[in-house]
């Protein structure tokens, strides 16, 4: 009897626990206070920190490369080369968060498009055409933006010299710079001012936004995000050469950046996750920290392991496709499985507990 | 006895327990559950920037690989020549499907001074072509293509502007639409005296798979041509050439229906919107015109890209509604439906049984669309015949998924040329066999149209 007793309250204390969903309790009061926080500072410490730094690192390019056209010497080259690299830094964190202006204003294929047109390119160039901002926007993607610019100022093999640089190829780099800049300073504004304000929108779900109506979807949308850059560098942007044996398709194949690039993708997912940048704020980790401190440790650690995949990858990944697949294989693995863990332990995780 | 007492106690406890967990939203009205899934079975809950671009949840692993084929095609960058997808132009709207078709979602028009990128113009002289279709423009064909690649005249330039009309509900409340005017200039050569032309945004491309599955027969079951039930509306399919069967079937897809099948549109849109031939349209759009200079009927695309392509669109699913049981929605849907615009808007039909093709069979769909044709007034027409629809008719579009294309596309503008700016304008500028059921929009109090629009965006 006794012990039935013991069963019975026991059962009671399990079912009276599984139905712990009031709002009114102190608990929920602090975790909607929490669930708000994450996507404020989601806004303030990740994408208006990066795209700012973005828009930054283009203007310096930009300035940069006026040098260049002014001097062509190795040491104003070698500023250009490092103001790409530090914007394609910014640029590919970013990417972990591929929606809002980014997406709805069409600003990614017009600044990340690959591979060149090499073909046109080069008709451009023999041409006399004016690079006016109307023209250069006017073009093709494969004609503008990073990759073009990257293939002018590296050099098909990756060695130009600043002597090699034609007048022409100065006048376009310019433009294209000119146009960089100012794709990438309306994105960094579309989430800070002017008629979007996408931040507002943002941190608002749920409140009022327009946009976002519940503060569910804000959360999907920074999980879905997520899963779709995994999935983008394992089975595009590393699976698609591999798959096809093609180093053409290599997305900074004259910088030899991809893989820097790839990492930086991953680094960002890990951006987004940890609500870190530059300042530490709240991120999802703390929401999954409430509810289940196993799964946290998981993607942290999965998101270690697919940055050691990919530094274990040791030469130029056009190379590395055809010599190091042991290496590619196991770095496409390890971010499917983290792609694999965002899609069936965070989501439903978001979706039971956020509302 | 002993034994039995505890249990008992076991038992009321489960009973008790169980009661207090229920969730009163689980109980509600069941008719309505199947609402949520718009797309049958292959509906997708994500109401975020990949609303429109998921796969179909149900899926052969053969079909879904097929899917991913299609996809990265889908995405794919044209350019003029070289090793990787070579073939654009040497006339062209657009250098991929994606470019257009935003995230699988609705282009928009751009205002003055800035490249227009996903919406096309259609042209044509009076006259039709031997299957009855539109007759294209001696030098330009059928549609405009605004840019060209590197070396060659493009057919025109193209612009819009816009003016402003004010108008009044009957309740004093006041709203404005805005009417487009395009501007075609410089053209390469001379254009006829008069000609026709037609603008056309890119639409969403998700769940047209579960369309195409639906029999003709269901199809003509809201057709009532002659208006034979008297209430104003008179549906009718549009026929148009099937050049794969060779034969005129209904049409299903564009704005006027004048595309008979998923594969026949994408063909077409690679050939007329990117200059990339294919076994259906093996011809350059610039075919016996002077921009012409490949002459050759080969295709620039395999056989089995094009139609991995239109796997890819026929299997993408259809999003979630939201706020299904929100009773400010309901009202808005029961209005809906009370001032007609489900007569042509209609709600719900069922895709045929394909054995060859499960994930498409017997699925009970909510396009709110009849697929039908319909006279739209003078405030929309186009006032160019495209097959049998005239120059006043357009196809009912779906309506599923649009209350998403915020959050997707960062827009609302809807209509044909994406002219309105809101759902309101959307519904006020419907003319024709749609008039009397604007006037009684217009007739509402300002709460019970804000339902309507609540109900759209739950869509």
């Amino acid at each position: 009897m006794i012990r039935s007793t013991i069963i019975t309250l026991s059962i009671f204390a399990i079912l009276f626990s599984s139905c712990k969903k009031d709002p009114e309790t102190i608990e929920e009061v602090v975790s909607s206070d929490l669930h708000r926080e994450i996507l404020e500072e989601f806004t303030t410490n990740v994408a208006v920190d990066i795209y700012t730094e973005l828009a930054s690192h283009t203007v310096s390019l930009d300035e940069n490369i006026s040098l260049l056209v002014s001097e062509t010497s190795e040491t104003n080259l070698n500023n250009c080369r490092q103001n790409w690299k530090d914007a394609r830094l910014a640029w590919e964190r970013s990417e972990a968060f591929l929606f809002g202006p980014v997406a709805t204003e069409n600003i990614d294929p017009r600044i990340d498009t690959w591979p060149v047109n090499f073909q046109d390119l080069e008709g451009e160039l023999a041409s006399s055409n004016a690079f006016t901002p109307e023209y250069i926007d006017g073009l093709q993607d494969a004609l503008k933006g990073f990759h073009p610019i990257e293939y002018l100022l590296f050099g098909q093999d990756g060695n130009k010299t600043a002597d090699e640089f034609t007048v022409r190829e100065l006048e376009y780099l310019a433009a294209l710079s000119a146009n960089l800049k100012e794709l990438t300073s309306q994105l960094s504004l579309g989430w800070t001012s002017g008629g979007t304000n996408y931040s507002a929108s943002f941190a608002q779900a749920g409140n009022g936004s327009g946009v976002y109506t519940t503060k569910l979807s804000a959360y999907e949308e920074m999980v879905n995000a997520m899963i779709g850059i995994c999935d983008e560098v394992a089975n595009g942007k590393i699976g698609e050469p591999y798959l096809l044996q093609d180093p053409t398709l290599e997305e900074s194949p004259f910088s030899s950046n991809s893989i820097t690039d790839f990492t930086n993708n991953i680094k960002g997912v890990g951006t987004v996750y940890l609500g870190k940048y530059n300042a530490d704020g709240y991120g999802i980790e703390d929401f999954v920290r409430e509810h289940n401190l196993s799964l946290d440790a998981q993607i942290k650690q999965e998101l270690a392991q697919c940055e050691a995949a990919l530094n274990n990858i040791t030469m130029p990944f056009g190379e590395a496709i055809t010599s190091q697949q042991v290496q590619v294989q196991a770095a496409i693995d390890a971010i499917n499985q983290l792609a694999s863990t965002l899609q069936t332990d965070l989501l439903p995780l978001v979706q039971l507990h956020i509302d | 006895m002993r034994i039995v007492l505890p249990a008992i106690s076991f038992i009321i406890v489960i009973i008790i327990s169980m009661n207090s967990c229920r969730q009163p939203d689980d109980w509600n009205d069941t008719s309505s559950n199947d609402e949520w899934y718009s797309g049958g079975q292959q509906t997708v809950f994500i109401s975020g920037a990949g609303a429109y671009s998921s796969a179909f949840p149900v899926m052969s692993p053969r079909n879904e690989f097929v899917h991913e084929v299609g996809d990265i095609a889908f995405e794919q960058t044209f350019v003029s020549g070289g090793l990787h997808n070579p073939g654009l132009g040497p006339v062209y709207n657009s250098v991929s499907c994606t470019s257009c078709h935003i995230a699988d979602g609705r282009g928009t028009p751009v205002g003055p001074g800035t490249n227009i990128v996903s919406l096309l113009i259609r042209l044509s002289i009076d006259g039709q072509d031997p299957h009855g279709g539109p007759l294209g423009i001696p030098g330009f064909g059928g549609q405009l293509q605004q840019n060209s690649i590197f070396g060659t005249e493009a057919e025109a330039d193209l612009s819009i502007t816009y003016s402003f009309q004010q108008g009044q509900y009957p309740d004093g409340a006041e709203y404005e639409l805005r009417i487009p005017n395009y501007i075609i200039s410089n053209a390469y050569t001379s254009l006829p005296g008069s000609y026709l032309y037609s603008p056309r945004i890119a639409p969403p491309v998700f769940g047209l798979g579960l369309l195409e599955a639906v029999s003709e027969t269901t199809i003509l079951e809201y057709e009532d041509e002659f208006d034979s039930d008297g209430n104003g509306i008179s549906g009718r399919p549009n026929y148009t050439w099937d050049i794969e069967k060779e034969q005129m079937v209904i049409g299903r897809f564009g704005w006027k229906a004048a595309a008979p099948s998923v594969l026949q549109q994408s063909a077409g849109a690679y050939n007329e919107d990117m200059g990339i031939t294919s076994f259906l349209f093996p011809y350059e759009s610039t075919f016996n015109t002077p921009l012409n200079f490949d002459s050759q009927p080969e295709p620039e695309i395999s056989d089995s890209l094009l139609h991995a392509v239109a796997h890819y669109v026929r299997t993408l699913a259809v999003p979630a509604r939201r706020d299904v049981n929100d009773p400010i929605v309901q009202a808005g849907k029961k209005l809906f439906f009370e001032i007609g615009c489900e007569s042509c808007h209609r709600s719900e039909m069922r895709t045929a049984v394909n054995v060859a093709f499960p994930e498409l069979s017997n699925q009970r769909i909510f396009p709110y669309s009849d697929m039908l044709i319909h006279d739209m007034g003078e405030g929309l027409a186009d006032h160019r015949p495209d097959y049998s629809a005239s120059g006043f008719e357009w196809r009912t579009p779906p309506l599923w998924g649009i209350g998403l294309t915020e959050v997707v596309n960062g827009h609302q503008n809807f209509l044909h040329d994406g002219r309105a700016r809101s759902f309101e304008e959307a519904i006020l500028w419907h003319g024709g066999e749609a008039e009397s059921s604007t006037n009684r929009f217009k007739n509402l109090s300002a709460t019970e149209r804000e339902a309507i629009i609540r109900f759209l965006e739950s869509l």
